[in-house]
């Protein structure tokens, strides 16, 4: 599986550099020659890929592919400590690489600057041993998990959101994959991601130093790796614990009779949705756009304006005028509103506020829309001075 | 009349206003079956998130687990571990989570 230390030797430097691996009877020479014969694919450069891909080049793996097609934005500074503020705006590849290679000129970086997608998943995971998977998104980890089930790659597994984490290995020989644990993903909408309900900036450090572990254990060959088991994190509570994952013999990927013998579409098995970047969900009658707003707004037009935001994120910023109801209390708070008026909802990218008027019209709002991009479009084209999240 | 506790998932926490871990209070038998009607029941936002609002099955998106092992596939009316009927153990609801 792992490719060939035999032929593998380490200079004077890298011993020096190594060498408090090379004293541990369960690394030693034998195991340095297999960290720096071993090709690690690491796919996104964000939270999980920076502890990811500083402590495996630091720690010797010989060759670290990165997947990644991102540039470098103020909002992942506080947690993906592998870019610093002088790399924003820049290519996230671009800035992993530079500091990696500052960290371990000894090992190679190869830079996959592009999204992974079904078309090249096969041949941009097929030259690497592992793969971690460090993407944010549902179409892309079932993507990964399907593309080394195919290929008989370890696929590490880590995903976090706000306090929580989850690791895992998958697609092991005889081992269960991501689909035996969730055989398919929650609807658009159903789970947020972290852009929607953030993150602690620690998190990913956890859990990507414990995909990093696990890789260095396949690597090695030794300890008890986490096949068959989900570790679960929870930093509030400063707890883990570990649950059973068993391999599903129905599994359509991994199980006897497997009925998925090929890559498919992600996107629509997914039922695309990705970030919230405004992505509409209702008919273009009920949408309507930022500016249609401020000129409403100027004009003196007798009109409301809704927030479906979370307080925290109303806190950062809000149209003045605007009334706050999260979209998680509409239901309950709708006698507030004023069915006869017209209504423009927003939020922060357009997602939540098409949920809003969907739910607003199926209780009779005949008058509301869904501004388009929601406070993130406000502040890009009306008032550059807001800040955004 | 048994206090169970119940781990939720973080979103569904969020969706039901809760900070840690709930306890439901179930009567008669403490099943899979019956700890989730209760915590629909306290929690009537959770209802078809854990289970499909119809089919009552449960989501594939969401596993169940007690004491370390995965209940997810067994039956929903066998009686569940004594540790967790007691509350010297949870049953967690895990959900899948995509951040990264």
């Amino acid at each position: 599986m792992m490719s060939n230390e035999s032929d593998t030797s380490l200079t004077p430097q890298e011993i020096a550099r190594y060498s408090r691996h090379l004293i541990m009877p369960e690394v030693a020479m034998d195991g340095q020659k297999r960290l720096k014969a071993a090709k690690v694919l690491l796919i996104g450069a964000g939270g999980l890929g920076s502890p990811l891909g500083l402590y495996l080049a630091a720690a010797g793996v010989g060759k670290i592919g990165i997947v990644d097609f991102d540039v470098v934005d103020y909002s992942n500074l506080q947690r993906q400590v592998m870019h610093t503020t002088n790399d924003v705006g820049r290519k996230k590849i671009d800035s992993a690489a530079e500091h990696l290679s500052a960290i371990n000129p000894e090992i190679e970086i190869v830079r996959h600057e592009t999204r992974i997608t079904s078309d090249n998943a096969l041949g941009l995971i097929e030259p690497y041993d592992i793969v971690i998977d460090g993407t944010d998104n549902f179409p892309t980890r079932y993507l990964t998990n399907d593309a080394c089930v195919l290929l008989g790659k370890p696929n590490i597994y880590g995903s976090i959101y706000r306090f929580e984490g989850q690791a895992s290995v998958f697609a092991t020989k005889g081992g269960p994959c991501y689909r035996c644990l969730f055989a398919e993903p929650p609807p658009p909408g159903a789970v947020p991601s972290c852009a929607e309900g953030g993150v602690l900036g620690i998190l990913p450090g956890v859990i990507g130093c414990i995909q990093a572990t696990e890789a260095i254990k396949l690597i090695l060959g030794k300890g008890r790796p986490l096949i068959a088991r989900l570790l679960l994190y929870d930093a509030m509570e400063m707890k883990f614990r570990e649950v059973k994952i068993k391999r599903n013999p129905e599994c359509p990927m991994c199980g006897d009779d497997p009925t998925i013998k090929a890559l498919i579409d992600y996107e629509q098995f997914c039922g695309v949705r990705g970030e919230e970047t405004g992505a509409a969900q209702v008919e273009s009658s009920f949408e309507t756009t930022v500016e249609d707003v401020k000129a409403r707004l100027n004009r003196g037009d007798d009109f409301d304006i809704l927030d479906v935001r979370n307080p925290e994120e109303w806190a950062i910023c809000h149209i003045d005028g605007a009334k706050l109801i999260p979209l998680g209390e509409l239901p309950m708070r709708m006698h507030e509103l004023d069915k006869s008026r017209d209504i423009a909802v927003h939020c922060k990218g357009g997602v939540r506020s098409a949920k809003a008027v969907g739910i607003l019209r199926e209780a009779g709002f005949a008058k509301v829309k869904n501004v388009q991009g929601g406070i993130l479009e406000w502040a890009r084209a009306i008032d550059p001075s807001m800040p955004t999240y | 009349m048994a206090a169970i506790r119940v781990s939720l998932p973080t979103h569904l926490k969020t969706l039901s206003h809760v900070d840690g871990e709930i306890v439901v209070e179930v009567d008669g038998a403490v099943t899979q079956r019956t700890v989730i009607d209760a915590v629909e029941s306290k929690y009537p936002m959770l209802c078809g998130t854990i289970r499909d609002h119809v089919t009552k099955k449960r989501r594939p998106f969401i596993r169940f687990y007690a004491c370390e092992e995965d209940l997810s596939n067994e039956d929903l009316d066998a009686p569940l571990p004594e540790a967790v009927v007691s509350g010297q153990e949870t049953y967690f609801v895990i959900g899948a989570m995509a951040g990264g």
